[in-house]
């Protein structure tokens, strides 16, 4: 007899009086149901609803006050969006929307809840255990825990000659944050392990590599950040600096699960199509994902870069095999440092493409790209296929192709992406690319190629007032170039710079549409 | 010899300005077809100030009998790589003929179908100009299949200053694969599959 783990979220007011009153009389709650109380549902975010599943939970009830009675106004407002988007996650997770609910009390509505409870419960028995079953030899590390002085000594940080071009080139420096990677470097060196610049510094780094770039002594300082922070998270430091409640960590450590099986490529549109049987695999990324976590921003719609991108290569005659079970790469689990769970995505990911024969892959994200790669290998995982990044795709078709484009009369500015530009060496492709679609202009940006500014944020985590800034600085650089349209490559450029976008104070006049190339290349690409 | 073969006989204008090679594309058309296709073929090309600047021209007839008269005056195919040849020879091209130009150095004013290629942008982006001529000749091969590609790329071998075949041969798969791919985006055009985005 399996033992069902159902969580209950209850709201302390309206439904707790309920299900106090249920106790009273004595009613029998289903052994199953672990109730949680709490002050608001409200309160509750995607991260917390999101943390149960990943903790193992086979269902979980969000259960709140009736709307218009919420203590507090707008608590059951925004439990309902919150329940929304997890259970369209849950669906493209795999794990089923059933598994999640959403319902309101009033405080004398006792048999109601009464018949809520053993309905959930039943439902979820029906729909079975959870696939994510996380064992407790999970929490520890299976990797052997590298030390400080194992990692610097790898990354040879010992040739920091304190020259201070890395403070002095730091985008998150330049826009008044007290920080320094040379100050970072050298506390670790020192193994000032509970100093500031380890506890809280280590975890803002945005590992743009402007720094490594600069570096006189080619210290790859991304690396070393992303390797330091894979062993404070060994020791048990963690969670503490990521963004969103942390609950794209979650949502990747849940897909390490390999009896998920993941729903994200339902519904592709009809015009595409797809070869199981083919040799080369697109591979998506975690867009989907992200548009239904951030739907309430204005124009997020990052999945359709997928769906363009696979419109592109049918329109090249290549109809591509995708992987049904896709994973995230595990880009941001890498560089958040748990190197234990990307571990386990990395060899999901390759088991299965491996399984279908691959002899080449294509993705459009520029995470995956590099993740796929350089870190599988660097790894240890062996690939029998190779990586090509859409952009490369492309150009190389294009070129040789009797193709040409619809005018496009706008005023273009290209955001760089960290990862496709200063770590993936690809920042002459996109341009040669947008120079084809001959726009009305191309300004680049002060920033731009190696030197361009991040996008504020990497792998989810310190996120604060000085990305902020520093989004806004970019922003700002996009604007001076007169352009009405900025071109990015990366999903996340998108919803950072969106974000900063929708400041309520700035708000108008820093609008700029944003549009993504391979998107664009779509929309206007013909046979000439 | 009492068999009697009906007679295939193309004739092909290449034109141009003086310098850009039109006279060496249509001696190479014409080897391509004599020496690799075993057919007969002629030339007669410009001579004198043409060839140094205006409209230059090289007339070729490829043909599986003997050739009695070597002059073209309604060309099967015609090449312009220039807008004045062009507007110097439209007329002459057959009702039916093909019509071959370069995108960026002809605007014609047609009402039938041609084919262009902006073979002299394409030349600058290899890093030499002077292959335009080469370019449009696998553009020609792909789109009009005078000669087999074989023969035509063996022609090209043969006939461009030593040291510099590979070049020649990159330049000439550019545009022989512009032309091939020129060709599926008609038949896609023709299903309604002109875009990415349907």
């Amino acid at each position: 007899m399996e033992n069902f783990k159902i969580i209950v979220f209850l709201c302390n007011w309206g439904p707790h009086t309920a299900y106090h009153d249920l106790q009273d009389k004595e009613y029998g709650v289903p052994s199953e149901i672990k109730m949680v109380r709490i002050p608001c549902t409200g309160r509750i975010s995607k991260a917390l609803l999101f943390k149960a599943f990943e903790m193992g939970a086979d269902g979980v009830a969000l259960v709140g006050c009736k709307s218009g009675t919420c203590r507090y106004g707008s608590g059951t407002e925004n439990a309902a969006m919150n329940t929304e988007d997890t259970k369209d996650i849950l669906e493209l997770l795999g794990l089923g929307n059933d598994r999640m609910r959403f319902s309101t009390f009033l405080p004398d509505e006792t048999n109601s809840l009464k018949r809520f409870l053993e309905d959930f419960c039943s439902n979820v028995k029906k729909l079975g255990p959870s696939p994510i079953k996380p064992s407790r030899e999970d929490r520890i590390s299976a990797v052997p825990p590298k030390n400080m002085r194992e990692i610097v000594k790898e990354h040879n940080v010992f040739a920091c000659q304190d020259c201070g071009k890395c403070t002095s080139s730091c985008p998150l420096a330049l826009s008044g944050k007290q920080y320094s990677p040379r100050a970072i470097a050298a506390s670790i060196i020192a193994e000032e392990m509970d100093s500031d610049e380890v506890q809280k510094d280590v975890w803002s780094c945005l590992t743009c590599g402007t720094c490594y770039e600069r570096c006189p002594s080619d210290v790859n300082f991304p690396s070393f950040i992303r390797d330091v922070r894979g062993c404070l998270s060994d020791n048990g430091y963690n969670e503490c600096h990521q963004t969103h409640g942390g609950f794209f960590q979650s949502l990747m450590r849940a897909m390490t699960f390999s009896e998920l099986k993941s729903q994200k490529w339902n519904n592709l549109p009809g015009d595409i199509k797809i070869d199981p049987k083919s040799k080369i695999l697109f591979f998506g990324g975690c867009a989907p994902y992200f548009d239904v976590f951030f739907r309430n921003h204005r124009g997020i719609k990052t999945s359709n870069i997928l769906m363009d991108s696979l419109r592109l290569l049918n329109f090249f005659d290549i109809q591509p095999a995708i992987l049904n079970n896709e994973r995230c790469c595990g880009h941001d689990l890498l560089w958040s440092g748990d190197r234990k769970s990307f571990l386990k995505l990395a060899k999901l990911t390759v088991e299965s493409i491996h399984d279908l024969g691959i002899e080449e892959v294509i993705t459009s994200c520029p995470e995956c790209f590099k993740t796929i790669s350089s870190d599988y290998e660097a790894n240890g995982i062996k690939l029998n296929f190779k990586v090509t990044h859409m952009y490369e795709f492309l150009e190389n078709e294009i070129d040789k192709a009797a193709v040409s484009f619809d005018g496009l009369d706008r005023h273009i500015t290209y955001q760089d992406s960290c990862r496709l530009a200063r770590h993936g060496k690809i920042k002459d492709f996109p341009r040669k690319l947008i120079r084809r679609l001959q726009p009305e202009s191309f300004t680049e940006m002060m920033d731009s190629g190696n030197a361009a500014l991040c996008c504020g944020n990497c792998a989810w985590t310190g996120c604060d007032s000085f990305s902020k800034a520093l989004q806004s600085k970019r922003i700002r650089q996009a604007h001076s170039t007169g352009s009405d349209l900025l071109v990015t490559s990366c999903p996340k450029c998108q919803i950072h710079l969106r974000c900063a976008m929708e400041d309520p104070f700035l708000g108008k006049e820093f609008m700029m549409e944003m549009q993504d190339l391979t998107s664009i290349i779509a929309k206007t690409i013909c046979w000439d | 010899m009492a068999e009697k073969r009906e007679t295939i006989r193309q004739g092909v204008i290449i034109t141009g300005f003086g310098g850009q090679g039109i006279v060496l594309a249509g001696r190479i058309l014409g080897m391509a077809a004599a020496l690799g296709d075993h057919k007969e073929s002629t030339l007669v090309q410009s001579y004198g100030p043409e060839s140094r600047g205006g409209a230059c021209c090289a007339q070729v007839i490829i043909s599986n009998n003997v050739i009695q008269y070597p002059y073209v005056a309604m060309p099967d195919v015609l090449v312009c790589m220039s807008h004045s040849a062009y507007e110097k020879y439209k007329d002459q091209l057959k009702p039916d003929g093909v019509l071959l130009t370069d995108k960026d150095l002809v605007r014609p004013d047609e009402k039938r179908d041609y084919f262009s290629i902006p073979a002299t942008r394409m030349a600058e982006e290899l890093g030499r100009k002077m292959m335009a001529n080469i370019i449009m000749l696998g553009f020609t091969t792909a789109i009009t299949s005078l000669v087999s590609v074989e023969s035509a790329k063996e022609a090209v071998t043969s006939s461009v200053p030593k040291g510099t075949e590979e070049k020649n041969i990159i330049a000439f798969t550019k545009g022989y694969d512009y032309g091939l791919s020129k060709i599926k985006g008609r038949e896609k055009k023709v299903i309604g599959r002109a875009g990415a985005i349907s």
